[in-house]
């Protein structure tokens, strides 16, 4: 077995009455790709806001490598819906924010910054503001930026909730060959149980009232997928055994 | 500005059309506010000549004009002395106005004990101010320079507090999340998203900014100032000269507005260009 890259022992959430997350225990293996898929207030943000260390947990222990980061940051890569790209900034500004956060820019930061952009495609617009990129263009800058963070871990809340289907679509397919191409482990949160099973090759669901796991599984579809894999009995199978578990059923 | 400010895709005009485009662009930027102020002045004109106003009462445009600029030997030295007196207090009051928001939205506590003083502070009648101001300081430059700061500082903290606590929680989150020190997230993200109320605070400060320093100069001017000046015309009924004055201290008031709008476009370029300028010290 792979070791585990990030594991959560007993991470448990409570806010005034209500149990954000029951104590949950799970981990992600190194170089995969874990999806986690529920309805809203099944506590898979909070999750993510206890992994990346901006919330710390009422119990138990969030491990990286190895070694316990509970409500610490600065161990993880994290990019949500909205771009979060500051206007201000050129696109190859904010590929470097991180760096520029922590410390001094150096010309090997605004290397790679080109270097990432001309690979995926915004070669041409690294002097642009981002009020002048579309928002598939703008997500995929927010993600260039998460990638030069150089974290082993990105965390991937819902990040291409707010673009149209075909632009998601393009996305995903386009997250898929970055994930391949830099060997990066990748925990995706999103509510859309087609984009859950697309990318991943483990599904984990959750549920709401209290915020819990309720199913944690393999996902087998052959890689590379492709807009048939959005067609392939496997994945309408597979889709189906999770509609059940959002919707009521428990098989 | 040398390069194309058009968004990318398409544009296959040539340089020249780009021009031209530049061009109307000027034109309609200033053209239309300059033509307002034209028409102003024809409105005045006419107003004066179909109604047959005394000279004593209001003079033509022409008239007014020619009182500053034929005594522009006497004027150009008051003129300096209030732009002084703007400028030191603009500059006093924006520094302080921007450290009290930053301070004042940083310790909470703060807030809530100095918020009332300086709504108090804007209570007072500026005018009222004076008097005491002139006890302590004398008829220097001082007692200007603090009724300009005294009314430009108030905008510029309200709007920097106000644009401080509205920088989007994700954003400071996520350089949280990147591992960032306070400092670091204050300096490169926090002050830079304030950058627009910023300057709109200083906006309103500019245009109150030589108001104030003539307030100054009427209630605390014991030698030469424009403030003077015109109270001195007036009171020879050389109406022709008041109203001169008047013109001249609004475009001084004008001119420093423009300033600070033009600080505020060079300062901000992400608002009109979707590329960057080249900069020597920017290097990629």
């Amino acid at each position: 077995m792979s070791p585990s890259l990030l594991e959560l022992r007993d991470v448990g959430k409570v806010f005034g009455d209500t149990v954000a997350l029951e104590p949950t225990t799970f981990s992600v293996d190194e170089g995969s790709f874990v999806a986690i898929v529920g309805p809203s207030g099944c506590g898979k943000s909070t999750l993510f806001n206890v992994i990346a260390g901006l919330l710390a947990p009422d119990s138990g222990a969030v491990v990286m490598n190895g070694s316990a980061v509970t409500g610490t940051t600065g161990h993880v890569g994290y990019m949500l819906q909205k771009d979060l790209l500051v206007p201000w900034r050129t696109v190859q500004d904010n590929i470097t924010m991180a760096a520029r956060l922590t410390r001094r820019v150096t010309d090997a930061d605004r290397a790679e910054a080109r270097r990432v952009a001309e690979q995926y495609g915004l070669g041409e617009f690294l002097n642009h503001y981002p009020s002048a990129l579309s928002g598939g263009m703008r997500q995929r800058v927010a993600f260039m930026r998460t990638l030069v963070t150089h974290q082993p871990l990105l965390l991937l809340d819902e990040p291409f909730g707010a673009l149209d289907a075909q632009t998601r679509l393009e996305m995903q397919q386009w997250l898929l060959q970055v994930w391949r191409d830099t060997g990066r482990t990748v925990l995706f949160i999103t509510h859309d149980v087609d984009e859950s099973l697309f990318l991943s090759d483990r599904v984990v669901v959750m549920s709401p009232r209290p915020g819990r796991i309720v199913a944690d599984f393999a996902n087998t579809l052959a890689r590379p997928r492709t807009v048939d894999t959005l067609t392939d009995a496997t994945f309408i199978e597979l889709k189906s055994r999770v509609m059940h578990l959002l919707h009521g059923g428990t098989s | 500005m040398s390069e194309s400010v058009a968004p990318t895709g398409g544009s296959t005009r040539g340089p020249r059309a780009g021009a031209s485009r530049a061009g109307r662009k000027v034109a309609r930027n200033v053209g239309i506010p300059l033509l307002s102020i034209v028409l102003l002045l024809a409105l005045w004109e006419a107003i004066v000549v179909v109604f047959h106003v005394a000279p004593y009462i209001a003079p033509r445009p022409r008239q007014a004009i020619l009182a500053v600029t034929q005594n522009w030997s006497v004027l150009w030295p008051l003129t300096l002395g209030t732009i002084r007196e703007t400028v030191y207090g603009f500059v006093t009051g924006a520094a302080l106005g921007l450290t009290l928001g930053v301070v004042m939205a940083k310790v909470p506590v703060l807030q809530r004990l100095v918020y009332p003083v300086l709504v108090l502070s804007q209570a007072v009648p500026i005018i009222a101010l004076a008097a005491p101001l002139v006890l302590i300081l004398g008829f220097s430059v001082a007692p200007k320079v603090v009724i300009v700061a005294w009314i430009v500082f108030f905008p510029v903290t309200v709007n920097v507090l106000d644009g401080l606590s509205h920088v989007d929680r994700d954003l400071i989150n996520l350089a949280r999340v990147f591992g960032a020190p306070r400092w670091r997230t204050f300096l490169q993200i926090e002050i830079p998203a304030t950058t627009t109320p910023l300057f709109s605070g200083l906006k309103i400060g500019a245009t109150y900014a030589v108001t104030g320093a003539i307030i100054g100069e009427l209630a605390a001017s014991d030698g030469a100032s424009l403030a003077l000046y015109q109270e001195h015309a007036n009171s020879n009924l050389n109406t022709a000269a008041v109203y001169g004055t008047t013109m001249l201290m609004t475009v001084i008031g004008i001119s420093w507005f423009l300033l600070v709008v033009g600080a505020e476009v060079w300062a901000t370029p992400w608002q009109r260009r979707s590329v960057a300028r080249r900069h020597w010290w920017r290097r990629s």
